[in-house]
């Protein structure tokens, strides 16, 4: 049983006319947009100009689909890089690859990387931030000292706990990398997502057989999650031209490595690059014209201040 | 208005005369405390009257008449003159009837009949509520005793009827231990004086090694608050109030019942050789007991219930502690003779009652379990070290950290070499933490078992010294004397003449009799509730589930 509550006949006609002791009949009373006085009008009167201050869609950006696709290439590149270090793991587990082969390429990578890196960085950054090559030894020593002296520890960690836990909890965490990686900015690499690639890794590299192998594994995870990211920034930034040339080469080598090890897995990888790079991007611009945002002087305020004054 | 008269039961079958009690103020009743006889001097009445300080006045007059005196009554409304009073009761008896008047207005009265040596020993509980009809009724006979000090043999001038007029009552008993008890207090005064100055002596040299110990062991406890007891008895003043006299009472009743069951415990110890027996089966028990734990730590570095530990961590914790049980046991075998002297010389002190003995169990146990104390120390500081360590690395796995400031997390941007090295610890701790928290889970039951075990030890000892046995041996032997209130009964209701009721004293349940007459004893009683117990036991925080109420070391 409901109860209904039947509104009172309302007080006010919807036009009205005062008969006031000095106005003549039939003059009504303009209606303003108040609510403090009271008006012969209801609340919920309209007038007019109701909706002259609507916008459509302001702000709106359009997309051109090859800028999209080439800032997708980078996407389509992290989830290439993560299946690079997939099979660098698969062939170090079945034994094809010794861990003294994966230290030394690692090594010679960096210090190409490096190289590349130095070079690329324009003087006027250089000037202003000067990190020493001191202080970079200083962080790879501790790097390296550290994995080596934890490997051992490292190794007998995931021993007691089931391979399908263990996969299982490395395919979560290199989703997550990928889901919260900084693909705006991805030179201060995001906690997260590192922090998720080096959890993976550190449960894949203590499946390994040996101390060794989980120290080249977390060298190589080292390289791939935290170092590489750093030279695409430098390169996106100070190299334009070359910068899709190195998302399209990773996403070979990718697709590749993968195939080599499984073929049903490159094919996953290949149309998972496909879809991200190429059919997003067509998403997105052809349903940009469905879009309908009003915006009107019903929005919050925006407060932008400027506080460069404040910093000098 | 009805007038309310308390009138004695002794004085029910008094001879005629004047009426002796004090009117309440505020209200229409008056107390009757005795009766005057004829002949009598009225400068000598008012000298009697005023004997007992309270506000004590001639009521009226009381009339039961006999053969040959028939001129009584008239004579006694006479004697209102002679006293002036604002009021005049007149109350006569004729056999088997009651009735009261007056003077003036023919009011309605009702007699309220007391008997009067109950309400004079009695005391009413709550003690502060003073102001009500009854309290103030029950302090008036109460303090009135001065006037009860006359009894039909002594050669006084006057003559009257109370509870005590057929012989002053009294108790060999009580009044030996009266006269006793003075030296004895004295005796006793010196003694502790004695004693508190061979303690302090002994803290002045000690150091601050003794202090620890001495507020850690139960035995040292006990010892100062039997101390404190005995000082509480011995004190040169006597008791200034029922309560104080109550609770002084408890004391001593407690500490001899406590000295009573001791000898009793001494007596069974000593006959048989039952000190002998018990030596030779302790370093046994001891050993046993340290085989146990011997395999239980196999049993852990094995596979317990299935789980999987890691095998490296389990190795080095169980060696570790299986190392402390070797130690443990060669300190117990290199005590082991000189266990029977230890235990004949533990067995005296139950002479000074069976709290001593039962805080020397309590001592002797936690000793003996001393290692298993230690394994909970550990295991509990490497669990919270590791919980510690997680939360704060899963901080940092999210980019989060703790502000110290502010109290909250915030979050941080963190360089590559923290994120790295932290990640790695992470892991490593994630991994390693049910190994860790299944040792400490077994040593902490372990630990709770030893706790549990001096922590009914303790209880017992406070029961016996906290109980009040004499208050509520006065409740069960003479239930008057602890009052909670009154109760009526009706006597005789007829219309035309005054209501009788009598007044039955309520006596005090016994749980409140506890309750009231416990002594402050060093409770113990559990520190933290139990979600603050379990939450503590699952960060990993050291648990001392029982407080001392009085130990300042808190």
């Amino acid at each position: 049983m409901s109860a209904f509550i039947v509104p009172k006949t309302r007080k006010y006609p919807v036009y009205s006319r005062v008969m006031g002791p000095d106005s003549a009949p039939g003059q009504t009373v303009p209606w303003r947009k108040v609510l403090w006085e009271p008006q012969p009008y209801p609340d919920n009167y309209v007038d007019h100009h109701f909706l002259e201050e609507l916008r459509r869609n302001e702000g709106i950006r359009q997309y051109r689909y090859w800028a999209v696709v080439k800032e997708a290439g980078f996407v389509g590149q992290q989830m290439s890089s993560v299946a690079i270090f997939l099979t660098l793991w698969l062939y170090m587990e079945q034994g094809l690859l010794a861990p003294g082969t994966l230290l030394w390429s690692s090594l010679v990578c960096a210090l190409l990387g490096y190289g590349l890196h130095q070079v690329l960085t324009p003087q006027t950054e250089l000037c202003s931030h000067p990190r020493t090559h001191l202080a970079d030894l200083q962080s790879a020593a501790i790097f390296l000292s550290f994995t080596f002296g934890f490997s051992p520890v490292l190794k007998t960690l995931t021993e007691s706990v089931s391979t399908d836990t263990v996969y299982a909890m490395s395919a979560v965490m290199l989703l997550a990398h990928l889901v919260a990686f900084p693909y705006a900015q991805p030179s201060p690499p995001g906690s997260l997502s590192l922090n998720a690639a080096l959890f993976a890794s550190v449960c894949l590299a203590s499946r390994l057989p040996g101390s060794l192998h989980t120290f080249a594994m977390l060298s190589c995870a080292l390289l791939v999650f935290a170092l590489w990211p750093c030279l695409l920034q430098r390169l996106r930034e100070n190299a334009p031209g070359h910068f899709p040339g190195a998302c399209v080469g990773v996403c070979i080598g990718g697709v590749g490595g993968l195939g080599s090890q499984s073929v049903g897995g490159a094919l996953l990888l290949f149309l998972a690059l496909a879809s991200v790079t190429f059919l997003c991007p067509l998403l997105l611009v052809r349903l940009q014209r469905h879009k309908d945002n009003i915006h009107g002087p019903w929005d919050e305020a925006e407060i932008h201040e400027d506080l460069s004054r404040l910093l000098g | 208005m009805v007038l309310k008269i308390f009138f004695p039961q002794c004085c029910n079958l008094a001879d005629s005369g004047l009426l002796v009690g004090r009117w309440i103020p505020g209200q229409d009743s008056a107390v009757v405390l005795a009766v005057i006889h004829y002949p009598f001097i009225p400068a000598q009445v008012k000298q009697y009257i005023q004997q007992s300080g309270e506000e004590l006045a001639v009521l009226g007059s009381w009339s039961l008449p006999k053969e040959g005196q028939e001129g009584m009554e008239s004579f006694l409304r006479d004697l209102s003159t002679i006293f002036p009073q604002e009021r005049w009761l007149q109350i006569s008896r004729k056999m088997g009837k009651m009735d009261g008047e007056e003077e003036e207005e023919k009011e309605k009265v009702v007699f309220v009949h007391y008997d009067q040596k109950k309400v004079m020993l009695s005391r009413l509980h709550p003690v502060h509520m003073e102001d009500t009809q009854t309290a103030v009724v029950f302090q008036t006979v109460a303090r009135s005793q001065p006037l009860f000090l006359l009894d039909r043999y002594d050669d006084g001038p006057l003559r009257s009827t109370h509870w005590q007029t057929e012989g002053r009552e009294g108790s060999i008993l009580v009044e030996l231990l009266k006269r006793a008890s003075v030296p004895l207090c004295l005796l006793l005064n010196w003694l502790m004086s004695v004693w508190t100055r061979f303690c302090r002596l002994r803290a002045v040299s000690g150091g601050s090694c003794k202090v620890l110990l001495s507020s850690k062991l139960s035995t040292c406890i006990q010892l100062s608050h039997r101390s404190e007891h005995m000082r509480s008895i011995s004190s040169p003043g006597a008791a200034s109030s029922h309560i104080e006299f109550t609770r002084k009472a408890n004391t001593v009743v407690s500490v001899l019942v406590d000295v009573a069951l001791g000898i009793l415990l001494m007596s069974w110890l000593y006959r048989d050789e039952h000190v002998a027996a018990l030596a030779s089966a302790l370093v046994p028990a001891a050993d046993r007991v340290a085989t146990e734990l011997e395999q239980l730590l196999q049993w852990l570095m094995g596979a317990p219930a299935g789980l999987k530990m890691n095998r490296a961590l389990d190795q080095v914790l169980g060696r570790f502690f299986l190392y402390h049980i070797h130690l443990w046991i060669s300190y117990i075998h290199l005590l082991s003779p000189s266990v029977e002297q230890i235990l004949w010389y533990g067995g005296l002190s139950a002479g000074l009652g069976l709290t001593f003995a039962l805080s020397l169990l309590s001592d002797m146990v936690a000793l003996l379990t001393f290692h298993i104390y230690c394994f909970y120390v550990y295991g509990a500081r490497l669990y919270c070290m590791k919980v510690y360590g997680l939360s704060s690395l899963w901080r940092l796995f999210r980019g989060k950290k703790w502000n110290v400031l502010r109290q909250r997390v915030d979050s941080c941007s963190y360089d590559l070499d923290q994120l790295f090295i932290g990640m790695l610890l992470f892991t490593i701790l994630l991994f390693l933490l049910p190994t860790t928290a299944l040792y400490y889970l077994v040593f902490t039951l372990l630990r709770l078992v030893v706790v549990l075990f001096q922590g009914v030890l303790h209880l017992s000892v406070d029961f016996i010294n906290s109980f009040p046995l004499f208050a509520l041996g006065q409740r069960i032997c003479q239930p008057y004397r602890l009052a909670e209130g009154v109760k009526f009964r009706v006597l005789c209701e007829e219309p035309g003449s005054a209501l009788h009721l009598l007044m039955e004293i309520n006596p005090l349940s016994c749980s409140a009799v506890v309750q009231t007459y416990r002594t402050p004893a060093s409770s113990c009683y559990p520190r933290d509730s139990w979600a603050a117990l379990v939450r503590k036991l699952f960060v990993g925080e050291l648990v001392y589930p029982w407080r001392r109420k009085s130990s300042k070391a808190d």
